[in-house]
């Protein structure tokens, strides 16, 4: 195999996850590194079901599912129980960006705050997907939602969780997608080997149905998010040295959106779809800047 | 641990146990189903013997240096030979040239390393002694590559050449620094340590005839080439020397100059291997081609070459009259135009009257060559004097097989070992040997829309460089290295494996539901995979692709 991702597999086949699921890929990558000595903990979201109906469940892992709103402070119970036993075991919140994001942010901010012990992963695919394609605040500008229809699409940007969560100084928060599996991967070694405090990852994770696309498309779609600056890839250390980690080309914004349903009426707003090259162009700018200075030794390369 | 006690007050939770696996039988959603397609390279299919290469490219990479070169003999017997010569019509098919507009893969360099890398190894042991004695005539590569593989067969295999020595035009036609007489000579002794016997110095129709053959042997392949110069209509022919008798002496090393400054008549390879060897022997050379640059037929790099040689090239001239004037020859040349395309689709030549002359110490002619078929009994003949063939090479004489040059007229290397083999195989048909040779099903090939360019590292294409000692024009001495290893593995790098799983492991890692197993390559559980296409997309060289449910499962 060319890839240096472990053969090894922590997820069952089976999963209830629709076709082309980038929520499932995701958590079958990072349970690659995560191994088996860890403990997941779910939120309401897609991942409740993907995991499969009682009595049977997809994981090795033990997951307890849990309310929306709770995913960092339940994890954060957990953590203290195996403490408690004397075992090391990872803990992990897999939320969505529903239960990240918007109702389980305070949870969130909260185990940030007091620098828990355990690993917050956020599959982001930028609506509640599992009650029938609603916004979030993570549902970027001119998105196509149920909520957010062709008359109105989404108007307001994306919420920057990395910036919030940034702002909590923690060790380790990173931006990961299954598209760069071994990037992905690498993150999830550099979380897992930071113990002691509170580490975030944010995983783009497409949803094909959600975002009105082909499925086979779906690691493609992932990729161009990445090479149009849409999602860059980063890490941040301690809240404020930022390294990126993989770096945009010059591909346009429209290949992102053309192959996505959702993003039909944007691609037909020249006045919107500014507005969002805008944002994109400001944001990558600053993430840019932020990456030079914490960088000042490669001044000038890339 | 006291004061946890109430814990045993809770309501028991429901835990689940066992796997989604047992019960959720996800391949029933599946409308489309991927599966692993037997499909061909585009560079395959380019390739006349048809040769696996990104199956061979794979062997290399992975170090399976015997499987490699036993992918590429199964189809081509003389990786060291084709290697050098070949105009790879592979590479013109290349998709990742096709797709991205970078350089095809330098598959004629990694073949050229292969055939050196492997001339050591052991060729396949010929099969069990069948008894049956075949004869060749003819030890170019058409008939080098039929005595291989009938020798394989386990055939008795006696090969006539009426030269002194086996290799037909790759000994005696192309110069030795493009081709050198050692490769020649260890691919040949390869064919003896087979044990095929070679009788030099017999001529057919000469010291034996066909109807002799065909009493003692039984079946006969013909391959005598195509090595009559043909005439050039020019007044004054018999001043002209000929092309490839010059080439043959300068392989000899009995080739003298005729005088400081030579001209050569025609724009094919032979056109340029007489002028590239005139250079090295000291002449001053021009080339006098009817048309252009562009309609010349020979290989753009020969050409290319022989510029780099210091060959002069005078387009839209044709040789009317060569007379002798004094101790040098005086050619008049009449000037032309391209007018309209021939049936070959190059521009034609026509005449201007316009005439200016040109002094020479020597002409050759290299306009093109024809076969001898005068030796061969009318039978075998066709209205035109050419043998008249079946597709694989049969005659009207059932166990009489011919084959390469003298079927085609001047083509090239690899077709003469296509047309050998093919032959050899008829042959094994008729003898009733056929179950040892692979079926050959039509394949489709892998479009260039498929591939996936993903995942390709984007580095420069690496050639056969020039080798340090043999600069031109002086030398004879091979004018190209082969690649080192390192070199190889990193053009090796850049192939797609198109329709050849080479176990990237891309498709397993991508798959969402983990229905690619991997027990040293891949393979997919139907019993759970959705249909999403994800592997099929991602896949390189696109060595799956999606078929509907339907048509599968109520096939
Ligand atoms: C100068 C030159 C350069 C070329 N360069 C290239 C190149 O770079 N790449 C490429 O792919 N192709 C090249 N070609 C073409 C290629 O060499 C031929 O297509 C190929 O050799 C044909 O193989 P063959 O076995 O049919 O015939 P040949 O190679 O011509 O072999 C025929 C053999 O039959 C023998 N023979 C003839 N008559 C009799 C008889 N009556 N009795 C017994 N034996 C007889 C001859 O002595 C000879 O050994 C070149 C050709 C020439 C002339
Ligand atoms: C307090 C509460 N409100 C609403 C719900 C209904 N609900 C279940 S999942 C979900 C949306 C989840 O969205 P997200 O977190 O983005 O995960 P996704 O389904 O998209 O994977 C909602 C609204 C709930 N379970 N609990
Ligand atoms: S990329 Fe490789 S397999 Fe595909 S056509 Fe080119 S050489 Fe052949
Ligand atoms: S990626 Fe997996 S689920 Fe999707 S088609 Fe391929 S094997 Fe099936
Ligand atoms: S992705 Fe790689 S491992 Fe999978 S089928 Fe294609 S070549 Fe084989
Ligand atoms: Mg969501």
């Amino acid at each position: 195999m060319r890839w240096v991702v472990p053969e090894a597999e922590h997820m069952a086949e089976g999963t209830l996850g629709c076709q082309g699921c980038g929520g499932a890929l995701s958590m079958r990558l990072v349970l690659k590194e995560l191994g088996k000595d860890t403990v997941a903990v779910l939120p309401a979201c897609c991942w409740s079901i993907i995991d499969g109906p009682w009595p049977v469940h997809a994981l090795d892992i033990p997951v307890l599912h849990t309310a929306f709103e709770t995913a960092a402070v339940v994890a954060t119970g957990v953590k203290a129980a195996k403490e408690i036993q004397g075992k090391d075991t990872t803990v992990v919140a897999w939320a969505g960006d529903g239960g990240t994001f918007d109702i389980g942010l305070q949870a969130l901010s909260g185990a940030a705050e007091r620098n828990e012990d355990i690993v917050f992963i956020c599959y982001d695919n930028e609506a509640y997907m599992n009650t029938g394609i609603q916004r979030s605040s993570s549902t970027p500008t001119g998105t196509w939602t149920t909520t957010t229809p062709d008359q109105r699409p989404e108007a307001r940007p994306k919420k920057d969780i990395m910036g919030i969560i940034a702002a909590h100084r923690i060790p380790y928060a990173a931006t990961a997608t299954a598209a760069y599996p071994e990037d992905l991967e690498r993150k999830v070694r550099a979380a897992m080997a930071i113990k002691g405090g509170m580490r975030f990852l944010h995983l783009l994770s497409v949803c094909p149905p959600g975002w009105k696309m082909e499925a086979d498309q779906a690691i493609e779609v992932m990729r161009r998010a990445v090479r149009t600056k849409v999602f860059p890839l980063y890490e941040i250390r301690n809240g404020r040295e930022y390294t990126i980690t993989r770096w945009p080309d010059d591909l346009p914004l429209e290949d992102y959106f053309s192959l996505q349903g959702r993003f039909k009426t944007l691609l037909e707003d020249e006045a919107m779809l500014e507005l969002v090259r805008g944002n994109v162009e400001e944001r990558w700018q600053i993430l840019l800047d932020r990456h030079q200075r914490s960088h000042p030794e490669l001044a000038g390369a890339e | 641990m006291s004061g946890l006690e109430h814990v045993d007050d809770y309501p028991e939770i429901p835990v689940s146990l066992a796997s989604t696996s047992t019960i959720l039988k996800t391949g029933a959603w599946r409308s489309v189903r991927p599966i692993f397609a037997n499909r061909m390279a585009p560079c395959s299919a380019g390739c006349p013997a048809g040769v696996r290469i990104p199956a061979y490219i794979d062997d290399i990479k992975e170090g399976r240096l015997e499987a490699a070169y036993a992918t590429v003999t199964a189809r081509n017997p003389f990786p060291r030979i084709t290697g050098r010569v070949c105009p790879h019509m592979c590479e013109d098919n290349c998709n990742l040239a096709i797709t991205t507009g970078e350089e095809s893969i330098s598959i004629r360099s990694i073949e050229r390393w292969l055939g050196d890398a492997g001339m050591d190894l052991p060729d396949p042991a010929a099969d069990a002694e069948t008894g049956k004695r075949i004869a060749v005539v003819g030890s170019g590569p058409a008939g080098m590559a039929a005595a291989y593989y009938l020798r394989r067969t386990g055939h008795e295999v006696t090969v006539f050449d009426q030269r002194p020595q086996p290799g037909g035009i790759l000994r005696y036609g192309i110069p030795e620094y493009r081709l050198p007489s050692e490769v020649v000579d260890e691919e040949i002794a390869r064919l003896e340590s087979m044990e095929i016997n070679f009788h030099n110095n017999v001529a057919l129709g000469r010291d034996f005839t066909l109807d002799d053959l065909e009493a003692a042997y039984a079946a006969v392949f013909i391959a005598t080439g195509a090595g009559q110069e043909k005439l050039t209509g020019i007044d004054g022919e018999g001043l002209l020397e000929s092309g490839l008798d010059f080439l043959e002496a300068a392989n000899r090393g009995t080739a003298t100059l005729p005088g400081p400054r030579c001209a050569v008549v025609g724009g094919g390879n032979v056109a340029m291997d007489v002028a590239r060897v005139l250079r090295r022997l000291g002449a001053d050379v021009s080339v006098l081609y009817r048309r252009t640059a562009n309609e010349m037929p020979a290989i753009a790099e020969e050409y290319e070459h022989a510029v780099a040689d210091g060959v002069h090239f005078h387009w839209l001239v044709l040789p009317r009259t060569i007379k002798k004037d004094g101790a040098q020859l005086r050619v008049t040349v009449e000037e032309m135009w391209l007018g309209e395309p021939d049936e070959s689709g190059r521009l034609r030549p026509e005449p201007t009257g316009v005439t200016c002359e040109m002094h020479f110490d020597g002409v050759f002619s290299a306009i093109g060559e024809t076969a001898d078929t005068g030796v061969f009994p009318p039978r075998l003949r066709n209205d035109d004097g050419w043998l008249d063939l079946g597709e694989d090479g049969e005659t009207v004489d059932q166990m009489v097989f011919a084959g390469g040059d003298l079927a085609t007229g001047p083509a090239t290397v690899i077709e003469a070992i296509v047309a050998g083999r093919r032959a050899a195989r008829a042959i094994d048909e008729q003898l009733g040997f056929s179950a040892v040779w692979p079926a050959e099903e039509p394949l489709e090939v892998v479009p260039p829309k498929d591939i996936n360019l993903t995942y390709m590292p984007h580095h420069d294409r690496s050639d056969d460089h020039a080798a340090a000692g043999a600069t031109a024009p002086a030398s004879f001495a091979e004018e190209t290295d082969t690649l080192s290893e390192a070199e190889i593995l990193e053009e090796i790098d850049r192939c797609l494996s198109c329709g050849h799983c080479n176990n990237c492991g891309t498709c397993f890692v991508f798959c969402p539901d983990g229905a690619i197993i991997w027990d040293d390559g891949p393979r997919i559980d139907h019993e759970f995979c959705k249909g999403c296409g994800i592997c099929v997309a991602e896949c390189p060289g696109h060595v799956m692709v999606l078929v509907n449910e339907r048509d599968v499962s109520h096939a």
